[in-house]
């Protein structure tokens, strides 16, 4: 079994499913992200992602065309998000309560509409559609390791790894970020510099939206080309963990999709290894493991970082005190 | 305002909230049924409809007591918990173990061991995410949603591998419990079964323990303010254990009651999302366990009442989920409570 990985690695399969499996992750943990540096921790990602993956294929299998499948879950996804807003900001829902909420609500809508609409229960595959295209380079393609590395991927993952670069402009180059960032910190602070922390938070809810809408979007016309009722399976709750474990930082929430991808990736593969031993169970539960176990790394990470910090701080006041 | 008032108007809230949700619900009928006026009728004539479906209601209500008592315990510690779907399938796959596998104990033995060990089960497994948030501060949220899937997976591969009764065919259940463990029907020819006036029990026990001892305002003040309770000479890390394993043990007390009185043996993912309706449960009724006796009734009516319309209409059942998630909105909306605070202060001023 393990000559059977080893070979998967060294013919490069490996990295493409680990980018198929790190793209969603990825843009949805941005989305998370952006309203988590806001201030309002949106843990919908899950059910955001659901609506949007059954909105874009819908849309996309009825008029024939991907863009307007992308959009449309992009578009839902925000929709919902504004709503998450109005019910959070305006009528004051814990932002917990307005999550888990979204969450309960994007698996239901989705068995819903899909019965309504489609008339089928378990899951929705169109005899046609359109996926979001995969992205061949000319000349690269035809040389040998570079051409597997760069070539062939799905277009979603290349903006997925450009989501990253927009994210860290937006946040640290723009005033825009700033604003973000102080709404995030400090809101009492921000709102006394006449910032206005309602339509910040807003605006952060939509950036979430928009993300979590481009991962729903290539999960149902990307990864696969089908909608099936909680396809999702936990996805955006690694997307969670992954905002919580990025440090609030682009490039910190880069490393730990791929670590999730990694994850998925490599339980994929031992899963479709012929005569595989272990028992498939054990194997999907390799991504769950390794987010538990990150989290708890995260944490001792965090609390010596605040023990040094206090430490060095009592030093000082003896110091200050001899 | 006194508190009885105060009660008086959080009712009003809750009932307004739950009326909008309704309508929202309805809204939506109108929106997608060709037959409007026969899906609303059979989703609210529905579940009064007979005995049968009365006595569903309450057997539906009975594990969403235990898991809106589980939640509701933990969220007055101020413990976020999402963990009450895989402390179940824990707690009620130990207990099934013992169901199926001790022998030559008569049944008044046989039964509370059952029960107490699905609570021992469901309250170990609770107190894991416990643990890792007492000793490390790690994120309750996170570690419960993962953990759910590491009890469902495992339990799966459990039921699906090693303990599977070769009788079951392409089903993955364990052998049938032994006859004395089952939860019989109260009344011969009414399908509520016995799990209802455990589950009452558990709500007035919960009761008593949260409001009428120590432990219980011990907990109730960490979740309202850990750091004064810390300086008051409470251990906050001990109570947040104790409640994460009373929360664990009732939730595996949910899996087990509804293994016992309804599907008599353990089936792969017999719960489909309890664990998660227990958190709505919880939240509606403001963590209150009489509150949640209330709630968990209306909930399994919405849930009934969706079947019927099913059935009796074009509208899919996946409609209650929609009214499910207005309730908590509106409920959890401070907004519309501090309204009708103001308003009613506003009334009190002009009479006086």
């Amino acid at each position: 079994m393990l000559s059977a990985l080893w070979a998967q690695i060294i013919d490069l399969s490996l990295f493409i499913v680990l980018l198929r499996f790190t793209t969603p992750i990825l843009l949805s943990a941005l989305g998370g992200l952006i309203a988590d540096v806001a201030g309002v921790i949106n843990i919908g990602l899950e059910g955001l992602m659901l609506i949007s993956a059954f909105s874009a294929i819908a849309v996309g299998s009825v008029t024939d065309s991907w863009v307007l499948g992308m959009v449309a879950g992009v578009a839902s996804s925000m929709l919902v998000c504004y709503g998450m807003g109005f019910f959070s900001l305006k009528l004051k829902v814990d932002m917990i309560i307005t999550g888990f909420a979204v969450n309960i609500f994007g698996s239901g809508v989705t068995i819903f509409l899909m019965n309504k609409i489609f008339g089928v229960t378990g899951n929705y595959s169109p005899s046609a559609i359109h996926n979001i295209p995969v992205v061949h380079i000319p000349v690269i393609e035809s040389i040998p390791v570079l051409g597997k590395l760069l070539s062939g991927h799905s277009l979603m993952t290349w903006i997925a790894f450009l989501s990253v670069l927009i994210c860290v402009f937006i946040l640290y180059k723009t005033p825009y970020g700033v604003h973000l960032r102080s709404v995030g910190e400090a809101p009492q602070a921000a709102k006394s510099l006449g910032i206005s922390v309602h339509r910040i938070q807003f605006s952060a809810l939509a950036w979430s939206g928009l993300f979590t809408g481009l991962a729903g979007a290539y999960l149902s016309m990307g990864m696969t080309s089908m909608f099936v009722k909680d396809m999702t399976a936990g996805t955006g709750f690694l997307a969670l963990a992954v905002v919580l474990l990025g440090n609030r930082n682009p490039i910190g929430i880069l490393f730990g999709s791929l670590i999730f991808g990694l994850a998925s990736a490599i339980a994929t593969v031992v899963q479709t290894i012929p005569g595989s031993k272990v028992p498939s169970q054990f194997i999907q539960m390799i991504p769950y493991l390794v987010t538990i176990v990150a989290l708890i790394f995260f944490a001792i990470r965090k609390k010596r970082k605040l023990n040094d910090a206090l430490r060095a701080q009592t030093e000082r006041s003896k110091i200050a005190a001899a | 305002m006194n508190t009885k008032q105060a009660i008086y108007l959080e009712i009003t809230g809750i009932i307004v909230a739950a009326v909008l949700a309704i309508l929202c619900g309805f809204i939506v009928i109108m929106f997608s049924s060709e037959q409007p006026m026969e899906a609303i009728s059979s989703f609210l004539g529905g579940p009064l409809s007979g005995a049968f479906n009365i006595g569903t209601i309450l057997n539906k209500a009975v594990p969403l007591i235990f898991t809106g008592l589980a939640l509701s315990v933990v969220f007055q510690c101020g413990v976020f918990s999402m963990g009450a779907e895989g402390q179940l399938y824990v707690g009620a796959f130990v207990g099934s173990l013992v169901a199926v596998y001790v022998h030559g104990l008569p049944a008044w033995i046989l039964l509370p061991l059952v029960l107490l060990c699905a609570m021992a089960g469901g309250a170990l497994y609770g107190a894991v995410p416990g643990w890792l948030k007492t000793k490390w501060d790690a994120n309750e949220i996170v570690t419960t949603l993962m953990l759910n899937f590491v009890a469902i997976l495992t339990t799966s591969y459990l039921v699906n591998n090693v303990f599977k009764d070769s009788a079951s065919g392409g089903y993955a259940r364990m052998h049938y419990v032994a006859d004395g463990t089952k939860l019989g029907k109260i009344f011969a020819g009414f399908p509520a079964h016995y799990g209802v006036l455990i589950a009452l029990l558990a709500a007035v026990v919960v009761y008593l323990f949260m409001y009428k001892t120590r432990s219980g305002y011990e907990m109730r003040l960490v979740g309202k303010n850990s750091r004064f309770a810390n300086y008051g000479g409470i251990s906050t890390k001990r109570v947040v254990i104790v409640s994460v394993m009373i929360s664990g043990a009732l939730a595996g007390l949910a899996g087990i009651v509804e293994i016992l009185g309804v599907h008599g043996t353990y089936k792969d993912n017999f719960s489909s999302g309890l664990g998660f309706d227990g958190i709505i449960i919880a939240l509606l009724a403001r963590n209150h366990p009489i509150g949640v006796v209330a709630v968990s009734l209306f909930y399994a009516y919405l849930q009934v009442g969706a079947t019927q319309m099913q059935v009796g209409s074009d509208v899919p059942r996946e409609l209650a989920i929609i009214i499910q998630v207005m309730l908590v909105l509106f409920v959890s909306s401070q907004a519309i409570f501090t309204y009708l605070k103001q308003k009613s202060a506003l009334r009190q001023k002009a009479v006086n």
